[in-house]
């Protein structure tokens, strides 16, 4: 299984959709795809996993990077949503629920940035 | 039942180690949340020998035996890469601050927690052993 990635906006803030699985064999693409929008002057960003069935710790690698980059600039933030519950397990055995913003939904995601 | 892969050390087989592991974990009758947790430790596992023991060289191979047990399911994966210190890996620390949480060693720390039993031995010819076993519920 590929990652399919695609994009869309709402205001200021680009929802970036992914759909397949999140492990060290996706995870490069996922992070340039990620990089290029902050580069490209996007800091406000929502990753949206609903169609992600399974991570492993290089996606969650990638996640922190993204994070890390955006938060030390000062320049936005990354926030999680829609997470299926497997994947959510991953988040919180590694302790990244505690430090990472997840969202039920897109929506709400996007409203903690207003 | 009993079977035993050859695999390439290229992560795009990842995803169908996903997959055979799923199925395993289906027939032995795993809960979702036990299969959920045994897809991770295997492909963290197997990640780990492709990138770092077998250093992403797809002409070099590893093995995974899937065995299907009556209560449980038991995994074991074997290579001859680079050699490992799996006792001495650092963890990562579940209540780190953001800022400092490393971006390495989840890998292992996933293996370890997610299944029942973990042993890790290499025998006289250099091979590496790491045998998972997840039981049902």
């Amino acid at each position: 299984m590929q990652m399919s990635i695609s994009e869309s906006q709402k205001g200021e803030v680009v929802i970036v959709h992914l759909d397949g699985r999140f492990d060290a064999g996706t995870s490069g693409k996922v992070e340039q795809y990620l990089k290029t929008k902050i580069d490209g002057g996007n800091g406000k960003l929502v990753l949206d996993m609903e169609k992600v069935p399974f991570i492993a710790s290089a996606g969650l690698r990638v996640v922190l990077v993204i994070v890390k980059t955006l938060r030390q600039d000062k320049a936005g933030d990354l926030k999680i949503a829609a997470l299926q519950d497997s994947v959510r397990r991953v988040f919180e055995i590694s302790g990244m629920d505690r430090v990472l913003k997840l969202f039920p939904t897109v929506d709400e995601a996007i409203a903690d940035f207003q | 039942m009993t079977k035993t892969y050859q695999f390439p050390a290229d992560t795009a087989i990842l995803a169908d180690i996903g997959q055979l592991v799923a199925e395993a974990s289906d027939r032995v009758g795993l809960d979702d949340t036990a299969a959920s947790d045994v897809q991770v430790a295997v492909d963290e596992a197997c990640t780990n020998t492709i990138v770092h023991g077998l250093e992403k060289d797809p002409s070099k191979s590893f093995s995974l035996t899937v065995e299907e047990q009556e209560d449980q399911l038991l995994i074991c994966l074997r290579e001859r890469g680079k050699p490992f210190d799996y006792d001495n890996v650092r963890e990562p620390d579940p209540d780190a601050p953001l800022e400092e949480r490393s971006i390495g060693g989840l890998g292992i720390f996933f293996v370890k927690q997610l299944m029942d039993e973990v042993e890790y031995h290499v025998e006289e010819n250099g091979d590496k052993i790491l045998t998972m076993i997840k039981k049902k519920a």
